[in-house]
């Protein structure tokens, strides 16, 4: 298993600075675990449609410093579960970033995603050419490069499959 | 060129001669700390098994456990989540602490905190171990990794240097300079970075204010924060240190991502309002506004310094009628101190309710506000619902501040009650 390019519209724009995530499925229902009914709660506050209009493959794009405050795991899992592939950035706030990879959910830096697409356009991440890309639009913009640690996460799909992925490739386990 | 204390100390802990910000090393960390807590550690304990077969941790004295949230239980699965912890920690030989306080507060008392240590955890608050000379990273689901394997991959973070200057004036204390500095850096100044802290204000600042200071580091972006230790905090964490580890300190010459002087001789006392800890601002502006809820305590501001700034300001007063005042001590051996040293006496004199620790009060499971209800709160987080319901808001403030406004009603202006 390694990590496919993320091709698909953009779903969703959050062009708040300092997204707080958990505010996609709302406050009141962070303690949801059944991502059906984490689906069926999220958005309502961005566009109450949202569940109808996006498709497997599609994409959520940020601004700067996404997912800061206490970010929680339920707003992305109900987000995966309508089928979205990942989000791409301006930038991230560690915690939410550090939580969402060990989940195995792609996530790509891009400064300047903002001026490059607008809603419903068709992108791709390509993570080997480091680019994000426009097809829309024929236009494209750098991503910052994956840790190898990230890249290791993303290929395995998560933080367990990357344990496993570790023992195999440490010969002699000192570990 | 020099090295920062961040990475000497991931150098030693990867087991290399030096590293360098933007490295990518696996390193051992010297302590492993949690707190239990429902999708943490009861899903590491059964990955630890289920996926690796692995039936105990090899070095059960890297690790340390906590029981500081849901404390104490009210539903019997709570219980059982705790009772799994203990159980747990037996058969692995791990020790599990439990109503002695905050497990971030516990760990320096219990000698974690050691100068010139690495330790992570999932939560980010532990980064106030810092405050020793610790570099201490939360992880959120990557502590798995901690348990499962002796080292951890991670990239070597840059670190921006902050120095403070300046003596604050009466009733500003250090969480309105942490908050400053949020507001003077940006929300995303450091993001990924360890913040470092230093200069002539931080080293007049006692333990309990830089706590306070690293505790809170997530909220400038940063995966940590870390002061270089000096006398006053090497004679605190010298004597408890479970481990034999050589301190070590930024160099002068070291390479940073940033440097910054902040100068704190005119500031002024600040609210952080709803619903973003970005959201700094002068308290001045916010007076008048009701509120009817006061808590005093969490990781970041419930110590002797905390309560004692509360108590001066209620001696002799009372709280009005109908407003909820919880102060809730971080740990116990805090509250044994207040205790012994009369403040205790003197907020519940005033009217205050004041209980046993707890990390509870702070993320809406106890004291909890219904619709419309406002609170000035020295908890980590204003952002909507975390004390209770969406519709309710939670304005952060110093310890003094919720004192002033429990005698008010209103947000009130502690520098009044402080006068002398």
């Amino acid at each position: 298993m390694a990590l496919q390019n993320l091709r698909g519209r953009v779903a969703f724009i959050f062009t708040e600075t300092d997204f707080d995530v958990d505010q996609i499925v709302g406050v009141k229902n962070i303690k949801l675990r059944d991502p059906a009914e984490l689906a069926a709660a999220s958005m309502k506050e961005y566009d109450a449609e949202f569940a109808k209009r996006v498709r497997r493959g599609d994409i959520l794009v940020g601004a700067a410093n996404f997912g800061y405050g206490h970010p929680h795991y339920p707003p992305m899992i109900a987000m995966r579960h309508l089928g979205i592939a990942g989000v791409v950035a301006e930038s991230f706030s560690p915690g939410y970033w550090r939580g969402e990879v060990a989940m195995g959910f792609p996530q790509a830096t891009c400064p300047g995603i903002l001026g490059l697409v607008q809603r419903w356009d068709e992108i791709e991440v390509d993570w080997d050419a480091g680019l994000v890309r426009n097809l829309t639009r024929d236009a494209h913009l750098p991503i910052e490069p994956l840790s190898i640690a990230d890249r290791q996460m993303l290929d395995a799909g998560g933080i367990v499959g990357y344990l496993h992925a570790r023992d195999r490739f440490e010969e002699t386990p000192h570990d | 060129m020099g090295f920062t204390i961040a990475e000497k100390i991931l150098a030693r802990a990867a087991g290399r001669p030096g590293v360098r910000a933007g490295d990518e090393i696996r390193a051992k960390p010297d302590f492993v700390v949690a707190y239990d807590f429902p999708g943490y550690t009861d899903v590491i304990f059964r990955q630890m098994q289920d996926e690796f077969g692995i039936e105990r941790v090899k070095e059960p004295d890297r690790f340390v456990l906590f029981i500081d949230h849901m404390v104490p239980a009210v539903t019997p699965q709570e219980e059982d989540l705790h009772q799994n912890t203990r159980d747990w920690g037996a058969k692995n030989g791990v020790p599990v602490h439990e109503r002695k306080g905050i497990g971030h507060q516990v760990a320096s008392e219990l000698g974690y905190a050691v100068p010139g240590a690495f330790v992570v955890h999932f939560d980010g608050h532990i980064s106030q171990l810092g405050t020793f000379g610790t570099l201490a990273i939360g992880v959120r689901r990557h502590l798995l990794e901690a348990f499962v394997k002796d080292s951890i991959l991670l990239k070597v973070p840059q670190t921006t240097r902050v120095e403070i200057v300046g003596t604050p004036p009466p009733g500003v204390m250090a969480r309105d300079v942490f908050h400053h500095i949020v507001r003077v850096l940006g929300p995303s100044a450091c993001r990924f970075q360890v913040l470092e802290l230093g200069g002539e204000t931080i080293s007049r600042f006692g333990i309990d204010s830089r706590q306070t200071l690293t505790g809170l580091a997530m909220f400038t972006g940063a995966i940590t924060a870390i002061i270089n230790p000096d006398e006053l905090t090497l004679a605190y964490a010298r004597p408890r240190a479970r481990k034999s580890i050589e301190p070590v300190a930024s160099d002068a010459d070291a390479v940073y991502a940033a440097r910054h002087t902040i100068d704190v001789t005119d500031l002024e006392p600040i609210v952080v309002v709803p619903p973003s800890p970005a959201n700094t601002r002068n308290l001045t502006d916010y007076l008048g506004t009701e509120v009817q809820v006061g808590y005093l305590g969490s990781c970041a501001s419930g110590r002797i310094e905390d309560l004692r700034a509360a108590a001066q300001v209620l001696k002799g007063r009372e709280v009005r009628p109908g407003f909820q005042l919880h102060v809730v001590p971080t740990s116990q051996d805090i509250m044994r101190q207040a205790s012994e040293q009369g403040i205790l006496t003197d907020l519940i004199a005033a009217g205050a309710f004041v209980t046993s620790p707890s990390c509870d009060y702070c993320f809406g499971r106890l004291g909890v506000m219904t619709a419309g209800q406002r609170a000035v709160s020295t908890g980590t987080l204003n952002v909507r619902g975390r004390m209770g319901s969406p519709d309710s808001e939670i304005y952060i403030v110093n310890a003094a501040a919720v004192a002033a406004a429990a005698i008010e009603g209103r947000i009130a202006d502690p520098r009044r009650y402080l006068g002398g």
